[in-house]
């Protein structure tokens, strides 16, 4: 045994960890949550593991994790053999993915909360959270323009690390709360680059590239 | 003022060459139009009207596979002309001429992809100012979006307007073209030329963004 998700399918954050976990090719055990319409995150037994009732909860023997960036560099500290996708060694740049690991939880409360409010009528303050969700997304352009100015196209260095796998559900998934990705090239650019990535696993709203599969035509 | 105005154009910029590689597909808006903007594996370029003529699905959805544009939802296959090529429930089936893509003229010039509703698509010559620094939405009217460029300081200094209609903020020359969304959003896209290092042109973007707040607060 690897580890045990506690996983809502429909969860970007659940998704970093799964995807995260697929690209790492590492198996695993996932327990269903009913987050919705169950509330089943709020149910005594969830509230026993991750007092704060939020989700994914990741559990390793006696380890409890209830932070998603916190299982993202776990994930990579403990089954990355390449050691490239939490890179240790480098100051700069591994301080660099911790500012976009915060980002990404920030990414979460604006993107990911006015995604739960269109798509599950979830209490919020519509105006301010697509307002802040905007600004987010901009964020992301500027650096990923950044970027591509320097013959970039990663978050961080020159390769794929936790920090790109950290923003890329809420930012993929912010159509659903009607914010596209057409005035955004440099995070559409990014975002076909993750989903190329060898062993890329979708989820409900973030599908396969069909373009990269050779089926039928005539 | 940016390059174009007062120049009657049959032609929009929808986006900077760079940002659509071989085998991809984009959304963009021209004149009104929704459109698939999309590029084939010989880094052809064709604009289409955002809708598979099947059931409607946009087509800026789908996915290129070698010359053809496929539709996501069920996998209508269609030419560079823009005729239906394959129909994947219907293997054995000639798809009839008459299902086709309504297509757009459309071209490159200065890093710049132009598309027209009529059939001659025509692009803004920006000379030596043809160097990608990049595309952004500015939710306000283009008049107010181009002229903020005018009236936002770079480095403490407003820039200078030529009389090509092009701007020089911090000695460094920018062409600003802007796509009127609708009335109150506008794709703009900013060029720059080749001379200009990383580190400006990082202050360059910075200072797009300066006039996008300078914009948009005067809309709000």
């Amino acid at each position: 045994m690897t580890f045990k998700l506690y996983n809502y399918v429909l969860s970007g954050n659940c998704y970093k960890i799964r995807l995260m976990a697929a690209l790492l090719d590492v198996a695993y055990e996932t327990i269903a949550v009913d987050f919705y319409p169950g509330f089943e995150h709020r149910s005594p037994g969830i509230l026993a593991l991750n007092p704060a009732g939020t989700l994914p909860v990741l559990t390793s023997g006696d380890m409890v994790l209830t932070e998603t960036q916190a299982m993202l560099t776990w994930l990579a500290l403990t089954y990355d053999v390449t050691g490239t996708w939490y890179p240790v060694d480098d100051p700069e740049r591994l301080a660099t993915i911790t500012e976009w690991l915060g980002f990404a939880g920030r990414l979460s409360q604006s993107a990911g909360l006015a995604r739960l409010h269109d798509m599950l009528n979830w209490p919020a303050d519509e105006k301010a959270v697509k307002a802040a969700a905007i600004s987010d997304l901009r964020t992301l352009e500027l650096h990923l323009n950044d970027r591509v100015l320097e013959g970039g196209l990663w978050i961080a260095g020159d390769g794929p690390t936790i920090a790109d796998i950290a923003c890329f559900p809420y930012t993929a998934l912010s159509p659903d709360a009607g914010l596209e990705h057409d005035g955004y090239p440099a995070i559409r650019n990014w975002l076909y680059a993750v989903r190329a990535l060898p062993g890329f696993v979708a989820m409900p709203g973030i599908h396969y590239l069909h373009d990269l599969k050779e089926t039928s035509g005539d | 003022m940016g390059v174009g105005v007062g120049v009657r154009m049959n032609s929009v910029a929808v986006g900077l060459s760079r940002d659509l590689a071989p085998k991809r597909v984009m959304r963009a808006v021209a004149y009104g139009h929704d459109l698939a903007v999309w590029r084939d594996g010989e880094n052809g370029l064709h604009a289409w009207d955002n809708r598979c003529p099947h059931r409607g699905m946009r087509l800026s959805h789908g996915f290129v596979r070698g010359d053809r544009l496929a539709c996501l939802y069920h996998g209508w296959q269609y030419r560079k002309d823009g005729g239906c090529a394959y129909i994947p429930a219907h293997p054995g089936l000639e798809p009839p001429e008459t299902i086709r893509a309504q297509t757009y003229s459309v071209i490159e010039k200065s890093g710049v992809i132009w598309v027209s509703t009529g059939n001659d698509a025509q692009g803004v010559d920006t000379g030596p100012v043809s160097e990608p620094l990049r595309s952004l939405t500015f939710f306000c009217a283009e008049a107010i979006a181009r002229a903020a460029f005018e009236d936002t300081p770079f480095a403490g200094n407003l820039p200078q307007v030529e009389s090509t209609g092009r701007l020089v903020a911090g000695g460094h020359p920018v062409a600003v073209l802007a796509n009127p969304v609708t009335e109150s959003e506008t794709l703009i896209h900013v060029l720059t030329s080749a001379g200009v290092g990383i580190a400006a042109k990082k202050a360059l973007s910075r200072w797009c963004e300066a006039a996008r707040s300078v914009a948009e607060r005067q809309a709000a």
